[in-house]
C-alpha cells in the first residue's frame, strides 16, 4: 500500500462525515416572542397608522406613517394636509432611512482628549449646565424648527443671556427680504400655481426646493392639465440651466445668470401702462427697457417683448423669482424685480399672496458670518449647534471650522455624526422626528402637529432636544413651566387655543388625527401698494469673482438638498432627475463647449475658482448655457456616515464665503471657474440608456391644437387593426352582452389555466405624462414599500441597478442658445404587466405568469435565475439579484423592511408587482367586511400614493365606472411600443400635450 | 483495508438511519415537563389542559389566547400578562413549578421565549383571518391541539413512507405547499374550486 491517502479512501471518509454532519440537526431554533403586556393599539400583522408632519426639510409636508408591531415601515403623504395635500417627495421617503440609520449615535457622547466616549443623559445635561454656568457666552446656532421648539430655544437662550442664530444651509432669505421690502410682508409669499395661465420661473426650482416642493409640484400638474374649455396653462423657464423644474417647461429662455432682474423689469416696462403702476420703482422701469434686458440676458428683444405681452394678457399669470440655485450678489433685487412684474400684471392677491406668512428656511448666512467672527475672536464660550451642519454647509473659505474650534465648549444635537459634531465636545443626539413631539406652522393659518409614531429606536439612546434643554434648565435653576417638551408644547397650544371653537382636548386630538388645523389667525391686510425700498438696491447683473471663462452654477441637489440627506443609500442610488447619475458628483457642461475644448463625457476635470478647486467627471448636458457649468450640492462629505462619505465632491469648496445684501443669504452664484482636463476618465454611474427615442413610439406627445382629432394627425402605417384600441383604451373589444363578456378566453388570459375566471377584476394603471414632472418621488416610494435593495456604485456602473421604477427622460427639443420651445418627455417606466408578455413564455419554471386579474406575477421562490425573462422584456424593467444584497443591510436598517413583502435572495428576478401586497390587503379587508366589493380607488400602489402631481391612477379596468377606465378613454391614451410589439400592456400612458406642433402623427 | 471499508460503511448506514429517524419526528417526547424541555420550550405549557374538553380540562377557545387569528394575517400568541391574568390566582395542580415561571418573566419584564412550532416560509404569505372567516377550524391545519400535551414540530417533509414505516398520520406538514393546494383545490358544494390556486394569492 502506498503512502498518502488514496482517492477511494478520501471519498469514503467524505461520505461518512457528510452523513454524520446532518445528525447534529439545526442550530438555535426560531423563537416566538410575545409582548409582556400587549399594547391595545397594536394587532400583530395589522398596520397602525399615525398622522404626523415630515421633518425632512422646511416644507413640513403632512405625513402618514404606517407602523407594524410598533415599527415605522413606510411614510406617505397626508392628503388632508392643507398645504401639501397629499404626496411626498423622495427626501421625505428617505427620512425613514435616517430613522434606522446605523450611523446614529448610541447615546450622549463626551469628548475626552481626541476620543468621544459614551455617557449618560444625566451626566451630559449636568456637564452642559456646568459649562454654561462656568463659561457663559452661549451661542445657539439652530436650523429650521417648529414654533414651540423655537419658543423654548428663545426662552432658554434668554435665560442664559446668550445669542441665537438662525441658520439654514438652503435658505430663501432673499425672497423673504424682498417680500418685506416690497410689501412689508412677514414670511414668504404663497403661490397659487394651479390657477395661473402663464407661469414664469426665473430660475426658481420650486419642485425641488422652496417653501413647498410637493404643493408646488401638484400646482404645476394642475396648471398644465387641459381643462374643460380646452385650454392649458403654459410654463416658461428663464434661467441659465434647466433643473428638474426647468425640464417641465414649455419654453426655455436661456438667459444669462444674473440677468433675471433686467428681464423682469424689461417685461414690466412693457406691461405697465404708465410708470405710476410701478409706484416707487417707476424710474427703475424707465431704466430697464426690453432692449437693455435683451442685452443683459443674451436673448432677443422681441422674445422679451412678446413674453411680456403674453404675461399681461393671459391673465391670471404668475412669476416666481430666483431660488437658491441663483443666489448671486443682487438676489434680493432680482426677487424684487419679479415682484414688481407680478404687481404691474395684476397678479397680487390672485396667484401670489403676501398675507399668508409662509414659513420656510430663511435663515441668513450673514448672521453665521458674524458668528464665525465672534467665535474666532474668542467671544463665544458655549457654542450649541442644532439642526445644522455648518462645518460642511459653509464654504471652507468661511473659516467656520477654525473659528468653531476656538469656542470654549462646543455642543451638537446631531443625531448622527456629521462634520460639525465631529468637532464637538459634547454630543446630545436628538430624536428623529418620527420619535418625537413637535409642531409646525407652514402658513399663518395652518398649525400642524408632529407626533411620535413609535418608541425611540432602542439601539440609540436619544433624547428630544426640547427635553434636554428643559432638563438642563432645571440644573441652571430656570423653570419654563414644564418638565418635558410635550408639556411645554401643549401649554403653548393651550394658551393659543380659542375656546369658543370647542374644548382644547377635542381640538388637540382632532389635530393629531387629521394632521393640521386651519385656523383664522386674523387676516393681515393684503398689500396693495409697492413700498419704497429702505435699502440700496442694484438690479444689474452682479459681478462674479473671476476664476475663468465659465460661470459656475451651484445648486441644491433634488436628492440631497444642501447635503443633509446624503447618508441615505436610497437617495444615493436614486438617479438624479436631470442627469440620471447615482452616487457620485458630476459637472454639467454644454456639449458644444465640451467639444470646443476637447472634453468628453466621463473626463475628470479640475474645476478651479479663486476660492478652491475640485476634481469631478464631466456630464454633457444640452440644458445649460454654453458659458456656464453646474455642480450640485450634497457631495464630498468627509464625516457623515458610511454612504455619504467619499461620495462626490463638495461644490461649496469653489464658493466664496460671502452673503448677499440685504438678505444675508449665502452666495451660490458668485464666481466663474476654469475647467482643465486632468487626463483621467471614469465611467459614469448612470442608469440612462439614451435621451433620444430613436424614432420609437415610447413617449409620443400631442399638440394642444391637435386634441380632438388625433386620428387625423396619426400616420396610417398599417395601424388600422390597432385603431380600435384607441376607442376602448387599448383592449381589443370583447364580445359582450349586457356588460358581461361572452367570448372567452379574454385577451390576455390565453396564458394560464384561468380562462373561466371572468368575474375577477382586471387591474390596470394609467399614467398621465402631461402631469408627471419627473420628480422621482415614486421611485423612492416603491423602493421603500417593496424592500428593493440598493446595490452600490460599482454595480450601477455594470447596469445592475435594482429600482423597479425608472423615470426615462427624452429630450426632443432643447436649445441653449436662444429663447424657444422646450420639449422634454418624462416617462415613469415600470413593469407594463403585458397581457401578451414576452417574459412569460420563456420562463422554464413558470416563475412568471399572468394572473387571472391581469397582473404579471413573479414568484420568487420558483425563480432559478435563468434571466431569459429580462432578456425578452422589451421595456427592460426586470431586475436581477446578482448578490444577496439584503445581507449587507446593517441593523437596524432592516427594521424598515415591509413585513408584507418577501425579501428576495440572490439568483431571483424581480420587478414591479402592482403592489400585490396592497391588493391582497384590500381584498382581505373587503372579504372580512361581509365580502363586500372592492371600491374604486381603495387599492393605491405606493407610486400612486406618493405622486405629488397625481399622475398615476390604478384600478379595475373591467369596471367602466372606475377612474382608470375613464382616464384611459381619453384620446391621449397610448401604450408604449404596443403597436410595434403587440405586448398589450396593462399600463397606459396619456400623451404629454405640447403647445408647439408635433411633426408627424403622435410619434415625435 | 476491508475492515476500514466495513466500519466506514456501517457508520454511514447508522448515520443515515439516524437521520431518517430524526426527520421522522424523533420519538414521542417524554411525558409532561420533560417533553417540553426536549423540544426546548421555556415553560412546559400543556395545550390539552387549557383547551381540551376532557373532564378536568379547561375547554378554552383557541382565540382566547391566539386573539388576532380572526382579523390579522398572524394568529398571535398571548402576552405574558395574558397568562398571568388567570395564573395570578391559579397555581396549577400538576406542575406548579412551571406556572411559577410566568411570574418570573413578568417581574423581569421579559417575554417568554417560546420555540416556534408552526411556520411557513417567508416567501409565502398566509392570512389567518381569511381562513378563520371562511369557517375553518384551527385543528384542520394545526391538528388536534386540544389533545396534545407537547407540541412537536410537524413534519417538514411528510411522505407516504412515513405513514408506512412510522405510523404517522398526515398532519399539516410545515412548509408543505401540497397540503394547502389540496384543500384549495377541493370542490365546494357547487362543484367549483373552493379557493383560488393562483400562485400570486400567496406568493408575492
Amino acid at each position: 500500500m502506498t503512502d498518502g491517502i488514496k482517492r477511494r479512501d478520501f471519498l469514503k471518509v467524505l461520505g461518512v462525515t457528510g452523513a454524520s454532519a446532518t445528525l447534529t440537526g439545526c442550530s438555535e431554533p426560531e423563537r416566538l416572542l410575545p409582548y409582556v403586556v400587549a399594547p391595545e393599539e397594536i394587532t400583530p400583522g395589522v398596520a397602525t397608522w399615525y398622522t404626523t408632519v415630515c421633518g425632512g426639510c422646511s416644507a413640513q409636508c403632512g405625513m402618514w406613517v404606517r407602523t407594524r408591531e410598533g415599527r415605522a415601515v413606510k411614510v406617505e403623504g397626508n392628503p388632508n394636509h392643507p398645504v401639501s395635500r397629499g404626496g411626498l417627495c423622495s427626501k421625505g421617503h428617505a427620512t425613514l432611512q435616517h430613522l434606522y440609520n446605523p450611523d446614529r449615535f448610541h447615546g450622549p457622547m463626551i469628548r475626552e482628549g481626541d476620543r468621544l466616549r459614551q455617557g449618560t443623559w444625566d451626566e451630559a445635561e449636568q456637564l452642559l449646565a456646568a459649562q454654561i454656568t462656568a463659561t457663559g457666552n452661549v451661542m445657539f446656532i439652530g436650523g429650521r424648527m417648529g414654533p414651540s421648539m423655537s419658543n423654548l430655544v428663545d426662552e432658554f437662550v434668554a435665560a442664559v443671556n446668550g445669542t441665537r442664530i438662525e441658520y439654514d444651509a438652503v435658505s430663501d432669505a432673499p425672497l423673504r427680504e424682498a417680500a418685506r421690502i416690497t410689501y412689508g410682508a412677514t414670511g414668504l409669499p404663497s403661490y397659487d400655481i394651479a390657477n395661473a395661465r402663464l407661469l414664469l420661473s426665473f430660475g426658481n426650482d420650486f419642485i425641488e426646493t422652496g417653501s413647498s416642493p410637493v404643493a408646488h409640484n401638484k400646482g404645476l400638474a394642475q396648471m398644465s392639465a387641459v381643462d374643460a374649455a380646452g385650454s392649458k396653462g403654459r410654463f416658461v423657464y428663464l434661467g441659465p440651466r434647466l433643473s428638474t423644474t426647468g425640464l417641465n417647461a414649455d419654453e426655455w429662455y436661456p438667459i444669462r445668470p444674473g440677468s433675471e432682474a433686467a428681464v423682469a423689469l424689461g417685461m414690466a416696462a412693457v406691461i405697465a401702462d404708465d410708470a405710476g403702476a410701478a409706484g416707487p420703482y417707476a424710474d427703475v422701469l424707465r431704466a430697464y427697457s426690453p432692449a437693455v434686458a435683451a442685452q443683459a440676458a443674451g436673448v432677443s428683444e422681441d422674445s422679451i417683448r412678446e413674453l411680456a405681452e403674453r404675461f399681461a394678457s393671459e391673465s391670471p399669470t404668475l412669476a416666481m423669482g430666483p431660488g437658491v440655485g441663483g443666489h448671486h450678489r443682487n438676489a434680493t433685487a432680482a426677487n424684487i424685480a419679479v415682484m414688481i412684474l407680478n404687481h404691474v400684471a395684476g397678479n397680487v392677491g390672485r396667484t401670489v399672496h403676501y398675507d399668508a406668512a409662509v414659513s420656510a428656511a430663511t435663515g441668513a448666512y450673514a448672521e453665521m458670518e458674524s458668528a464665525v467672527s465672534a467665535m474666532a475672536a474668542g467671544q463665544v464660550g458655549v457654542a450649541i449647534v442644532h439642526g445644522a451642519n455648518p462645518a460642511y454647509s459653509m464654504p471652507a473659505a468661511s473659516g467656520f471650522v477654525e473659528a468653531f474650534s476656538q469656542a470654549a465648549f462646543k455642543v451638537s444635537f446631531a443625531s448622527a455624526m456629521d462634520e460639525t459634531a465631529a468637532l464637538a465636545d459634547l454630543i446630545l443626539p436628538d430624536r428623529h422626528f418620527l420619535e418625537a413631539w413637535g409642531d409646525s406652522m407652514p402658513r399663518s393659518d395652518v398649525v400642524a402637529l408632529q407626533q411620535p409614531v413609535m418608541q425611540p429606536v432602542p439601539h440609540f439612546d436619544s433624547k428630544s432636544a426640547g427635553d434636554v434643554l428643559l432638563a438642563t434648565s432645571v440644573h441652571l435653576g430656570n423653570d419654563f413651566g414644564a418638565t418635558t417638551f410635550y408639556d411645554f408644547m401643549r401649554n403653548g397650544h393651550m394658551e393659543m387655543h380659542d375656546d369658543s371653537v370647542g374644548d382644547f382636548e377635542t381640538s388637540w386630538r382632532l389635530a393629531l388625527r387629521t394632521g393640521a388645523v386651519e385656523h383664522d389667525m386674523g387676516t393681515t391686510a393684503a398689500p396693495s401698494q409697492l413700498q419704497a425700498p429702505d435699502v440700496a438696491l442694484s438690479f444689474d447683473a452682479p459681478a462674479l469673482d473671476l476664476g475663468g471663462d465659465l460661470t459656475l452654477l451651484v445648486h441644491p441637489s433634488p436628492r440631497f438638498g444642501g447635503g443633509e440627506f446624503s447618508n441615505s443609500p436610497w437617495l444615493q442610488e436614486l438617479p438624479d432627475p436631470v442627469s440620471k447619475i447615482t452616487w457620485h458628483s458630476w459637472l454639467e457642461m454644454n456639449g458644444t463647449t465640451a467639444e470646443e475644448r476637447g472634453i468628453r463625457e466621463g473626463d475628470i476635470v479640475r474645476v478651479t475658482s479663486p476660492h478652491g478647486e475640485v476634481e469631478v467627471p464631466v456630464w454633457i448636458y444640452p440644458g445649460i448655457r454654453e458659458d456656464a457649468v453646474a455642480l450640485a450640492m450634497g457631495g464630498g462629505h468627509t464625516n457623515m456616515g458610511r454612504w455619504a462619505n467619499g461620495s462626490g465632491v463638495n461644490a461649496l469648496a469653489l464658493l466664496p464665503s460671502e452673503s448677499e445684501q440685504p438678505s444675508g443669504a449665502m452666495l451660490t452664484l458668485a464666481t466663474s471657474v476654469t475647467v482643465t482636463p486632468t487626463g483621467e476618465r471614469r465611467r459614469i454611474a448612470t442608469i440612462e440608456g439614451s435621451s433620444d427615442q430613436h424614432d420609437r413610439p415610447i413617449a409620443p406627445a400631442v399638440a394642444l391644437a391637435d386634441l380632438g382629432h388625433v386620428e387625423e394627425a396619426e400616420h396610417d402605417e398599417g395601424h388600422a387593426e390597432f385603431q380600435e384600441l384607441q376607442g376602448v383604451g387599448g383592449f381589443v373589444p370583447v364580445p359582450s352582452e349586457g356588460g358581461a363578456a361572452t367570448a372567452f378566453p379574454l385577451e390576455g388570459s390565453r396564458h394560464g389555466p384561468y380562462a373561466e375566471s371572468h368575474d375577477l377584476p382586471r387591474w390596470a394603471m394609467a399614467i398621465d405624462l402631461d402631469k408627471c414632472t419627473g420628480c422621482s418621488a415614486c421611485v423612492t416610494a416603491c423602493q421603500a414599500e417593496n424592500n428593493v435593495p440598493w446595490v452600490g456604485e460599482e454595480q450601477v456602473m455594470m447596469g445592475r441597478d435594482m429600482n423597479w421604477v425608472r423615470i426615462e427622460r427624452y429630450i426632443e427639443h432643447m436649445d441653449a442658445t436662444q429663447a424657444g420651445d422646450l420639449d422634454v418627455r418624462m416617462l415613469p417606466m415600470i413593469c407594463q404587466h403585458c397581457a401578451n408578455a414576452p417574459c412569460e413564455p420563456v420562463c422554464p419554471v413558470f416563475a412568471t405568469y399572468h394572473t387571472p386579474e391581469g397582473v404579471n406575477a413573479q414568484i420568487y421562490n420558483r425563480c432559478v435565475g435563468t434571466r431569459y425573462c429580462a432578456n425578452n422584456c422589451p421595456y427592460k424593467v426586470r431586475v436581477f439579484n446578482w448578490y444577496r444584497y439584503m445581507d449587507d443591510v446593517p441593523e437596524p436598517m432592516n427594521w424598515q423592511w415591509n413585513p408584507d413583502v418577501t425579501i428576495r435572495t440572490n439568483g431571483v428576478m424581480e420587478k414591479c408587482s402592482f403592489c400585490m401586497q396592497r391588493i391582497r390587503d384590500v381584498e382581505n379587508r373587503a372579504a372580512l367586511e361581509d365580502g363586500r366589493a372592492i371600491n374604486d380607488g381603495e387599492i393605491v400602489p405606493a407610486c400612486e400614493q406618493s405622486c405629488p402631481a397625481e399622475a398615476i391612477v390604478f384600478g379595475n379596468i373591467r369596471d367602466e365606472n372606475s377612474r382608470v377606465s375613464q382616464v384611459v378613454s381619453s384620446e391621449r391614451t397610448y401604450r408604449v411600443l404596443d403597436e410595434l410589439l403587440n405586448t398589450q400592456p396593462a399600463v397606459h400612458y396619456l400623451r404629454k400635450v405640447t403647445f408647439h406642433e408635433i411633426a408627424s402623427g403622435g410619434h415625435d | 483495508m476491508k475492515k476500514r471499508w466495513l466500519i466506514g460503511g456501517l457508520a454511514g448506514v447508522f448515520a443515515l438511519a439516524g437521520l431518517a429517524f430524526v426527520q421522522g419526528g424523533g420519538g414521542e417526547g417524554g411525558e409532561g415537563a420533560e417533553g417540553a424541555v426536549e423540544t426546548g420550550q421555556p415553560i412546559a405549557f400543556p395545550h390539552n389542559q387549557h383547551a381540551g374538553s376532557e373532564p378536568g380540562q379547561n375547554n378554552m377557545d383557541c382565540q382566547f389566547c391566539h386573539f388576532s387569528a380572526e382579523r390579522s394575517v398572524a394568529a398571535g400568541i398571548p402576552s405574558v400578562a395574558s397568562c398571568w391574568g388567570c395564573h395570578v390566582a391559579i397555581p396549577g395542580t400538576n406542575h406548579p413549578e412551571e406556572v411559577a415561571k410566568i411570574q418570573g418573566y413578568l417581574e423581569r419584564d421579559e417575554p417568554i421565549p417560546w420555540v416556534r412550532i408552526y411556520k411557513i416560509s417567508d416567501h409565502a404569505h398566509f392570512p389567518h383571518m381569511r381562513h378563520v372567516n371562511a369557517g375553518l377550524e384551527c385543528q384542520e391545519c394545526h391538528g388536534e391541539i386540544q389533545e396534545m400535551e407537547v407540541l412537536t414540530k410537524p413534519d417538514e417533509w411528510w411522505t407516504p413512507a412515513k405513514e408506512l414505516f412510522f405510523g404517522q398520520d398526515p398532519v399539516w406538514g410545515g412548509d408543505n405547499m401540497g397540503w394547502c393546494v389540496e384543500c384549495h383545490r377541493r370542490p365546494d358544494e357547487n362543484g367549483e374550486q373552493q379557493a383560488s390556486t393562483d400562485c400570486a394569492v400567496c406568493h408575492y
